[in-house]
Formats: structure tokens, C-alpha cells, sequence
């Protein structure tokens, strides 16, 4: 699911100013607090600059704010266990706790409202064996509509969900930040590697970038999740390696390349420094900008896929906005609708805005890396 | 050489193919107005060749675009007046420029190394033109014959017209371009630096075919270029411009040889070329003005050697100085002095 | 040209053994060997657990395993079902693969046509209310959880207001003793579709030198419309008339969902390819040459534009195959996806590694197609 935002095959046209300083540095001897202040400030100004023409574009901003939210969420959760909750762990927890909410209901031969009445098979389904016509029944309800107690109702097994949204906020940021920083890493090495080697390191990286891009990647992930115990690291794991990790790689090594022929790599080259020195003081910091624009675009496809699979049952998560539209859909829910809105309309929406918001992000982003998409 | 007294013209109103009038067109950007062109006045004889030429980014290509009805979006002419043969175009709506277009006026494209589609063939592109200008449009075949005549008239074997752009050299594809804006028969074509990127004997090469061709069909050619000795040779006229506005117009050998405006000198002086009389360089000073604040009164006085006071206060309007010369400087008689101390 | 394609041709083969390879492993590193899993199964007699194990050479070293294992594939043998004891696991794909292809397919050709109009539209009329709405919506479609947007069609559209039926290929109610097989009906239905297109096609082709633009587009748009009303009777006539249309009935939601989502991801791609394409030289020369805007914008622009959306596909490809398992999955739709699914949840080994390698196969011949199509698009290729 590598998602790729306009340029695929230019690098862009402005290089982002070299953070390098290295050779200056050992040059006139400055003391090792010194560099990395002027590091700092360095990079606190290409910030400021970078976030000026980041916040121009209105959509980042809305992409931020949405992702702001959600972080809100993520960390409430635990804050809200150990405090307003603590003593109902039994009925807030997102796994394991349960709460029926108990209604009285009637019991008739004829239902004409569903909210206050059912039949009789229906009261010994519940167990209420010797309830007969006309008795009042206590029958808990789950899943339940909003109350005071759950704001946004319980699931088919009486969970809260306010609470396992919430606590899917934190797995879906955990996974999609992982996921996205091991692609970019990995992808940010090896298009630097590729660049900078060129021959036949490059090819044989590249073929394996080929082999990455064109792997369908859903029903492989569906097979090693059955054959295997895939966790949320696990999937993570999996997702930075074959998730975008081809594509990625194949675009920074072009922007790699468009580095490599710069003044400042053959002066490093020319003052002795190592493959290994180059690569990782010159050529990478000036692949990062761009790396870090394809890690937005990496968050919203990993959060994405996790909850596609989380929706098929495969894999071993205790809770993720996907399970809780998995319960749903295996607990005979799928086609209620508004009658149990609660069930899958906030998590549904959860997963879209929060790939919608990174890949707003990643949009505005791409415009501050790549000039030339900037609105005249 | 038909290229009297501009008043004289204006008063029969046959001798000029164009005429323009004040022509002052803005950019609206975000950081302001870009002041592109200002106050441009000129006519252009039948079949004559005007040059014009300036530094870039002094609103030659803006003045084109004037002229062709193919300003961006951003662009206004905020005031003046453009005839051609007679008619005016200001104000023309976008679908009476668009019929006009090729037909009446051709271009040849600066960078015109990318002026082709790359997915059709040449012919097919020409053909293009030919379809929604002729008038009945004519069939494939009548419209190829005429391709293959200006192929051969440009310099190319007329078997190339079924070819991809990407096959053609650089002067391959400007010829093309040639034929391309022949097909039509305009009255006027503008050629905007129709030779920068080529070498230097295919850019003599094709300039000195367009000069036979424009005395063969008879239309008259503006070209832009900011090299005066490039397009010496084939111009009669000669104009001037800097930061938007025409600082000097007049008969080529005259301002090649004596140009009057301070600006014209140094231009002149500054750019080193193998043509022409070889001439001891003279650097131009200080930066090209900025068009969105533009200096106050001559907008060259900044640069000028020459400046007073006065400079920064008015703005100098066109005077003759010799018969068909014109300049806008207060003090151009003193320009010479320049070159005295250049040299 | 021919030598571009065999080039292509070996790298995918290549590719293919790299992804076989990744599979054994995957094999491999699990648990237990295939066989082992028959042995609880009833309905499986003991001796065919060793006829399997030779089959899938299990007793030979592991480099024999591997060949046996990479020589089947390519004979198509994926060994048998366990589920489906004992059926071919290559005979139950197969039966399934049209299913497949055509909800792939056709989606697919919808979203790249609607797409491609779309960003065409929005890209020409850049900022205004319409870019800003069409981009928006797309940018949601595209980052919409898929499986819940899959729901929320099937809801809206089947249960709620009745227009289809709620997933399915077929009413059962419909085929009670029907004279022909769904898939007798279906191939039909394929073949007429295949036909058509190629009439089109061929048409196409022979008009491409009328010089008149416009009666080119009307004899054109004429011919195919003749086609279609032969087509319409065709089926009017036919006794498998109500069969195909049932099955049609139920193929429209699957495909126009699938479409939807991909068709957002093909306007926004069109809109910033056409964005850069509009700067290009030749754009300015076009509008210079004087012909009707709609005209640069089609035949220049859009033209040029399309090549990056084409080569794009391949990154979008993973993304659509994802895609129609889940659609298969919500609308209970009986394809290779469904059989994947299905056959995981059972741990039908056997047929999941087999419906895996074929979805493998499809996405690389998926991409040969386009690079293949490319080459037709892009005169510097085709001529070099
Ligand atoms: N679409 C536009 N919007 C805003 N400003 C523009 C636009 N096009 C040109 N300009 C500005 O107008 C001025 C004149 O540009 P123009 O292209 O006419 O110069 P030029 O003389 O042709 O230069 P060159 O020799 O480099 O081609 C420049 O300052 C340029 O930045
Ligand atoms: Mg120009």
C-alpha cells in the first residue's frame, strides 16, 4: 500500500541547505559543546523556516490538529485508569472489562417496540426460563446505546467503547510510528547506500526494492498472520519491511543521487572521509527531509493495513480500532446500521481521520519539500 | 526599410502591420503588482523586422505575450492599445484571440527545445494548427504536401513530418518550429530568443533562413533576444527595454552603431560577442531593477553613470533625436562621453 | 519492442521465483511439515498423506523440496485442498480466477477512466470550490477505512434502500433447477464483454486516420453504439437472459465500491501529474498554435498527463489487490481472495500458499500488462 505523493520519478529540484559544518568544525577546533550548538541552532532555523511555509498550507494545519487529538486520546487513556476509573477497571477496561447495562423489558406476544417489549423465545434466550406474557424481565444489554456511564455505548460484549477507542488511538500510534520509522530508516540507508555505491550494489539493492513493490502485500501478510503469532511490534516489524519500504527506497535514492554529485560530498571525499563517514554525515541528513515525508505517508498506510487485518481476526492484538469493527462485524452486527451506530461508525472514522490526517500532513509537507507543488 | 517618422504612420494608418500604444500590463502577485511592461509605443513596418532586446527579465517575453493574447491568468493590461493590420486586440474576447492566434500572429518559442509534445509525430502537431486556422480545414494529404514545402523551405527533408519530436536535433526542432508557425501564412511572427540554446553557426544558420524566408513570403518579425550582434543583422529596427519600459527605438545600424541611451551603450559595451566590432568590455553595474518597486522616475537611474537628480524625479518620455530615433533619457546627448571613457 | 517485452518478460519470471522462494521459506519456517496436517482430518485415509508427501517431494533433501516445490507452481499443481478433500487446489482457483479478474478488471478500467476525467477536470480548473471539494473527497476516499467504507456501501445501498443484493454471486432462489451452471453463465457473459471490446477496438484502430476530428468521434461513438444494441439483443434472445442478469445484479456494488476508493487515488494522481504536465513548454506552444482550450487540455495536456498514471499502477496495484479481498471478503463475493481468506482461517495450507502464489502471478502479469501498455503510450520507448 505505498502511497505516493505526486513526483515519483524527480527528485525535487531545490536541495534542501546542508546541515554540514564537519569539515569547518575540525578545522578550527571548536570544543564539542560549541558544535552542537551551533547544530542546534542551525536546525532550529531551517525549523522555523521550513514551519512557516508548513503552516501556510491550511491543510497541515488540519492534519496536525486532527493527529493532536488523537494524541490527546492516546495519552488520556491511561491517565483515565488510574483515576477516574481506577475503581471500575471491571468495567472500563477495553479488553477484559464488561459492564451490562440492565433494562426491564415486558414480555409479550407481539413486539410493537423493540425498546420496552420482546417475546417470550427471546426472554428464555436470555435466560429468564419461566418468564411468561406480561412479566417484567431484567435483561442486560449489550452491546448498549450511550448512557451516562459509556458515552458512546458498549460493544456486543458489553465493553465500553469510548475506552477501547481511546486505547485503539495508542495501538494505532505505536504501530503506524514504528512501521514508518523502520521504512524510513532502512529506506533512507539503503537509497544513500545505492546512490552512493552505485554499480552493482545498487542493482542488486534495487532489484530487492523491485521485489518489495510488487509483493501484494494484504494476502501475504494474511498468510504469515495465520502461520504466525503477529503482535503489534511484530506487524509493525512486517510493515516497515514490506509495506513501503521498496518504493521509498527507490525515490530517496534518486533524491540520494541528486546529493551525491553536490561539491560539499567530494570535499568530504577529498578530505579523506570514509564511505561509511560520508554517507552517514553528508549524503543522509540531506536525504531526511525527504525521508520524513515519506513517513507520513507510511503512518497512514500501516495504520490502515493493521486495521484490515485486525478486521479479519489474523492477527494478535488485544484491541485496535479494527477489532472493535471486527467484533462487531462478527457478532452479527455488520448490517444493523443506525440502530447501533455506536458499533462501528467511531471506530470506523477513527482509522479514516487518522490516515486522512497523517496523509494531510504528509501533503502539506510534500509541498515545503518539493517547491515547484507550491501554489503560485 | 519602411520606417518613417511613427506620427506620419499613425496618420495614414497603411504602411504599419502593428501598432502599439501605451501598453502597460501588470502581474498580480502575492508580494504586489509586477510592473512588466509600461507605457511600450511602437509601430512595426510590413514586412520589417523589429529587434527587441534588454537584460532578463525586463519584460520582453511579457510584451509577446501581449501581443499573442496568451497572458496568464494573473496578467492585466491595465491600459494601451494594440492594432494589428488595423484591428484592435485589446479587449478581444478569449475566443476571438484564440482565432487569431497562428493565423495572424505565429511564435517561436524561447526554449522551444521542449516546444513540442513528445507523444505525437511533428506533422501531426503542425497539422494540428493547420486544422483550426485554414479555412475550409483542409485533408490530411493537401495539409501534408503543404508541410513537406515548408520542410524543404526550413531545411528539412519533408520525409521527417511522420517523426517524433525526440528524434529531431535541437536545430531540428527550431527549424520545425519554423515551418511550423509558416503554416499558416501570419502577418506577424515573434521569435523570443528563437537561438539561445543552440550552438552559435546553427543559431546564424537559421537566422539567416528566416531573413531569406521573410523576404521571400513578406511578413514582418519581431525578435527578442538580449544579445543586440545576434539580431543586428536581420532586424531594421532596433528597440531597447529595460525594467518594463522601451528606453530607445530606432533604425538598427544606427543604434548598433551610436546607441544614445546610457543603457544602450552599456548593454551594448557589456556583452561580449563574435560579431560585430570587437570592443573593449564595460561592465554593467548593480542589480536589474525590481519590478514590483520600480525605482522612482528613470527607473535606470540607479545604474546610470549619468544620473542627476532629475533622473530619480521625472520619468523621461521618448524624444527624437535623428530622424526614426528615439530615446527616454534627459541627458542622451551626453551618452557619448561614455563610450569615450569605456573605450 | 518485442526484445523490451521478453526483457520484461524474464525479470518477472525472475521475480516470480524470488516470491516463490520467499513463500517456501514461509513454509519452512513453519511448524510441522504440510502432511502432518492430515492427520487429524477424518475424512482423509491415511495413505494420502504419503502420496502427498511424494507429490510435494517432503522425503527428498530440502534443496529437492524446494525445486519440487518451485516446478510445481509452474505446472500449475498446488497440491490438494484440505477442506475440500480431495479437490485440486489448482482446480478450485481456478473455477474461481474469472470471478476474480472480472471484479478486478472491470473496477479497475472504471476507476482509471472516471478517475482520469476527474483530475483532468480539477486540475485544469485549478482553486476553485470545485478542485477544493474533489480534492478533499478524494483525499478522504483514498484514506477511508476500507472494510468500513465496504459496510457502509453494502448498508446503504443493499440493505437500506434494496437497489442490490446484500453480497453473494447468485440468488439461490433464482438458479433452483436452473439448466446452467453460474460459471457456464458467467464465462458467457466474459466472452461477449471480450468480444465487444475487441469490436471496438478494431474499430478504433480502422478510424484512426479520418482527418475530421469530430465526424471521427461520431462514427465512432455510432459504431459502438450499434455494438451495444447487438450486444442488448443478443442477451434479449438468449435462455441464460435472466441467469446473467442476476449475476450481474450482484457483480455492480462489489465493483462500483472497489472502484470508488481507487478512483479517488486516480483523480489525485491525475490532478498533480496534469498540474506539472501544464507547465511543460509544449502546453504554451499548443495554446499559442490557437486551437480550442478543451483541445489543449485533452489532447496535450491530459495525454501527457496520463503517462505517469500509468506507471504509477504498479504502485497502486498492491493496493487494489488488497482492496478486492476485502471487498470479496464483505460481499461474500467467490473469488481467489474469499478462497485465501477462508482457507487461512482453516488452516487449508495447501490452498492458501496456492491462492497466494496466484495472486502473486496476477499482480506481476498485471504489471507486465501496463508496462507493456506504456510502451504503446510513450513513442520514446516504443521507438528505442
Ligand atoms: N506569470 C507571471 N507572474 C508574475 N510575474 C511574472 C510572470 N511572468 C513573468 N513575470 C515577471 O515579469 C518580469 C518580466 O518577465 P519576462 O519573462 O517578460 O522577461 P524577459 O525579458 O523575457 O526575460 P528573459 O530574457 O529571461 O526571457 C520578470 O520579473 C518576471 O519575474
Ligand atoms: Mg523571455
Amino acid at each position: 500500500m505505498a502511497d505516493q505523493p505526486s513526483n515519483v520519478d524527480s527528485p525535487p529540484s531545490e536541495q534542501p541547505e546542508s546541515p554540514d559544518i564537519g569539515i569547518v568544525v575540525e578545522d578550527i577546533e571548536l570544543t564539542r559543546g560549541q558544535i552542537i550548538r551551533t547544530r542546534l541552532k542551525l536546525a532550529w532555523r531551517s525549523f522555523r523556516k521550513n514551519w512557516s511555509l508548513f503552516a501556510e498550507n491550511k491543510i497541515g494545519i488540519v492534519g496536525l490538529g486532527i493527529i493532536a487529538i488523537f494524541g490527546l486520546m492516546a495519552i488520556a487513556h491511561p491517565i483515565l485508569m488510574a483515576t477516574v476509573w481506577s475503581d471500575k477497571k471491571d468495567i472500563y477496561d477495553p479488553v477484559i472489562g464488561t459492564d451490562a447495562v440492565i433494562v426491564e423489558k415486558v414480555v409479550v406476544v407481539e413486539v410493537t417496540d423493540p425498546e420496552t417489549q420482546l417475546t417470550l423465545q427471546e426472554a428464555q434466550l436470555e435466560g429468564e426460563l419461566f418468564a411468561s406474557p406480561g412479566d417484567i424481565v431484567e435483561i442486560p444489554l449489550a452491546p448498549a446505546p450511550p448512557s451516562r456511564d459509556h458515552l458512546l455505548g458498549t460493544d456486543p460484549l458489553g465493553r465500553d467503547i469510548l475506552s477501547q477507542l481511546m486505547f485503539g488511538a495508542r495501538a494505532a500510534f505505536t504501530l503506524g510510528i514504528v512501521a514508518a520509522l523502520v521504512t524510513t530508516v532502512l529506506a533512507t540507508l539503503v537509497g544513500s547506500v545505492a546512490a552512493y555505491h552505485g554499480g552493482l550494489v545498487d542493482t542488486w539493492l534495487m532489484r530487492q526494492a523491485d521485489l518489495i513493490l510488487l509483493m501484494p502485500l494484504l494476502p501475504l501478510l494474511i498468510v504469515v498472520a495465520a502461520f504466525y503469532q503477529v503482535g503489534l511490534i511484530g506487524l509493525a516489524l512486517i510493515l516497515g519491511i514490506l509495506g513501503g519500504l521498496g518504493g521509498t527506497a527507490i525515490i530517496l535514492k534518486s533524491q540520494a543521487l541528486a546529493v551525491k554529485v553536490k561539491p560539499f560530498i567530494d570535499a568530504a571525499r577529498v578530505a579523506g572521509g570514509s564511505s561509511r563517514h560520508i554517507i552517514l554525515r553528508h549524503v543522509v541528513p540531506n536525504v531526511l527531509p525527504l525521508s520524513f515525508l515519506y513517513m507520513m505517508f507510511e503512518v497512514t498506510a500501516a495504520i490502515l493495513t493493521e486495521a484490515t487485518l485486525s478486521f479479519f481476526g489474523l492477527l494478535d492484538i488485544e484491541m485496535s480500532w479494527g477489532i472493535m469493527i471486527n467484533t462487531a462485524h462478527t457478532q452479527g452486527y455488520t448490517l444493523s446500521g443506525l440502530g447501533t451506530w455506536w458499533l462501528l461508525l467511531p471506530a470506523g472514522l477513527a482509522v479514516t481521520f487518522m490516515g486522512f490526517a497523517f496523509f494531510l500532513v504528509g501533503r502539506a509537507a510534500d509541498e515545503v519539500v518539493n517547491p515547484r507543488l507550491r501554489a503560485r | 526599410m519602411t520606417s518613417p517618422s511613427a506620427s506620419a504612420d499613425t496618420l495614414l494608418g497603411t504602411d504599419n502591420i502593428l501598432e502599439v500604444d501605451d501598453l502597460t500590463m501588470y502581474y498580480k502577485t502575492r508580494g504586489g503588482y509586477v510592473k512588466a511592461v509600461e507605457d511600450i509605443t511602437f509601430d512595426l513596418g510590413k514586412q520589417t523586422a523589429l529587434g527587441l532586446v534588454g537584460e532578463s527579465g525586463c519584460g520582453k517575453t511579457s510584451v509577446a505575450m501581449s501581443l499573442m493574447g496568451l497572458l496568464p491568468g494573473n496578467a492585466e493590461i491595465n491600459k494601451g492599445s494594440i492594432r494589428l493590420d488595423g484591428d484592435e486586440l485589446v479587449g478581444l474576447t478569449r475566443e476571438e484571440l484564440r482565432e487569431r492566434r497562428w493565423r495572424d500572429i505565429a511564435m517561436v518559442f524561447q526554449g522551444a527545445m521542449n516546444a513540442w509534445n513528445p507523444v505525437y509525430t511533428v506533422g501531426d502537431q503542425i497539422r494540428e494548427a493547420i486544422r483550426y486556422h485554414w479555412e475550409p480545414a483542409p485533408s490530411v494529404e493537401v495539409a501534408n504536401a503543404r508541410i513537406a514545402e515548408l520542410f524543404e523551405l526550413v531545411g528539412l527533408a519533408p520525409a521527417m513530418l511522420e517523426r517524433y519530436p525526440h528524434e529531431f536535433s535541437g536545430g531540428m526542432r527550431q527549424r520545425a518550429v519554423i515551418a511550423m508557425a509558416l503554416s499558416c501564412d501570419p502577418k506577424l511572427i515573434i521569435a523570443d530568443e528563437p537561438t539561445t540554446a543552440l550552438d552559435v553557426i546553427v543559431q546564424e544558420q537559421i537566422l539567416k533562413e528566416l531573413k531569406k524566408i521573410q523576404d521571400d513570403l513578406g511578413m514582418a518579425i519581431i525578435y527578442i533576444s538580449h544579445d543586440i550582434a545576434v539580431i543586428a543583422e536581420v532586424t531594421e529596427q532596433i528597440g531597447i527595454m529595460y525594467a518594463g519600459r522601451l528606453v530607445e527605438l530606432g533604425p538598427t545600424p544606427e543604434v548598433f552603431a551610436d546607441p544614445r541611451h546610457p543603457y544602450g551603450l552599456l548593454l551594448l559595451r557589456s556583452t561580449p560577442s563574435i560579431k560585430g566590432p570587437r570592443r573593449k568590455l564595460a561592465p554593467l553595474v548593480g542589480e536589474p531593477a525590481d519590478l514590483v518597486n520600480p525605482p522612482p522616475g528613470c527607473r535606470f537611474h540607479p545604474r546610470c553613470p549619468l544620473a542627476e537628480e532629475r533622473c530619480a524625479q521625472e520619468t523621461p518620455v521618448m524624444e527624437e533625436v535623428s530622424p526614426g530615433h528615439q530615446v527616454a533619457c534627459f541627458y542622451w546627448e551626453r551618452t557619448a562621453e561614455l563610450d569615450i571613457e569605456g573605450v | 519492442m518485442l526484445k523490451f517485452i521478453g526483457r520484461r518478460l524474464l525479470q518477472m519470471a525472475f521475480l516470480f521465483v524470488l516470491f516463490l522462494t520467499i513463500l517456501f521459506f514461509l513454509l519452512q519456517a513453519q511448524p510441522g511439515d504440510i502432511s502432518s496436517q492430515f492427520v487429524g482430518n477424518p475424512e482423509i485415509p491415511p495413505e494420502a498423506k504419503e502420496i502427498l508427501r511424494e507429490r510435494l517431494g517432503l522425503n527428498e533433501s530440502l534443496w529437492g523440496q524446494y525445486t519440487t516445490f518451485i516446478i510445481n507452481f509452474f505446472k500449475l499443481d498446488f497440491g490438494v485442498s484440505f477442506t475440500e478433500y480431495p479437490r485440486e487446489v489448482s482446480d478450485i482457483l481456478l473455477s474461481r480466477l474469472p470471478r476474480t479478474v472480472v471484479l478486478f478488471l472491470t473496477a479497475t478500467l472504471l476507476a482509471y477512466w472516471m478517475g482520469f476525467a476527474t483530475g483532468k477536470l480539477v486540475a485544469w480548473r485549478r482553486n476553485t470550490k470545485l478542485e477544493h471539494v474533489v480534492t478533499v473527497t478524494g483525499i478522504f476516499l483514498y484514506t477511508v477505512f476500507y472494510p468500513w467504507f465496504a459496510i457502509m456501501m453494502l448498508w446503504i445501498f443493499a440493505a437500506n434502500l434494496g437497489w442490490f443484493p446484500v453480497g453473494k454471486f447468485i440468488t439461490p432462489s433464482v438458479w433452483n433447477n436452473a439448466p446452467f451452471e453460474a460459471n457456464q453463465v458467467f464465462n458467457r457473459m466474459i466472452v461477449v464483454a471480450v468480444l465487444f471490446a475487441l469490436f471496438v477496438g478494431v474499430v478504433w484502430y480502422l478510424t484512426r486516420r479520418i482527418g475530421d476530428l469530430d465526424r471521427r468521434k461520431w462514427l465512432r461513438r455510432g459504431i459502438a453504439a450499434g455494438g451495444l444494441v447487438v450486444v442488448a439483443f443478443y442477451w434479449m434472445g438468449s435462455d441464460m437472459r435472466t441467469y446473467a442478469a442476476d449475476i450481474a445484479h450482484h457483480t455492480v456494488l462489489p465493483v462500483v465500491t472497489l472502484a470508488l476508493v481507487f478512483f479517488a487515488q486516480i483523480t489525485l494522481l491525475t490532478r498533480s501529474s496534469m498540474l506539472e504536465t501544464l507547465r511543460e513548454d509544449y502546453i504554451l506552444t499548443a495554446r499559442a498554435k490557437g486551437i480550442p482550450e478543451r483541445v489543449v487540455r485533452d489532447r496535450h495536456a491530459a495525454r501527457n498527463a496520463l503517462l505517469p498514471v500509468t506507471t504509477s499502477f504498479v504502485l497502486a496495484l498492491a493496493a487494489v489487490i488488497g482492496g478486492g479481498i476485502v471487498t470479496e471478503s464483505i460481499f461474500s463475493w467467490p473469488g481467489i481472495g474469499l478462497a485465501l481468506l477462508n482457507a487461512v482461517l482453516v488452516e487449508d495450507i495447501p490452498l492458501a500458499i496456492g491462492g497466494l502464489a496466484l495472486i502473486g502471478l496476477l499482480s506481476l502479469v498485471g504489471h507486465l500488462i501496463v508496462d507493456i501498455l506504456y510502451t504503446f503510450l510513450d513513442p520514446r520507448i516504443r521507438y528505442s
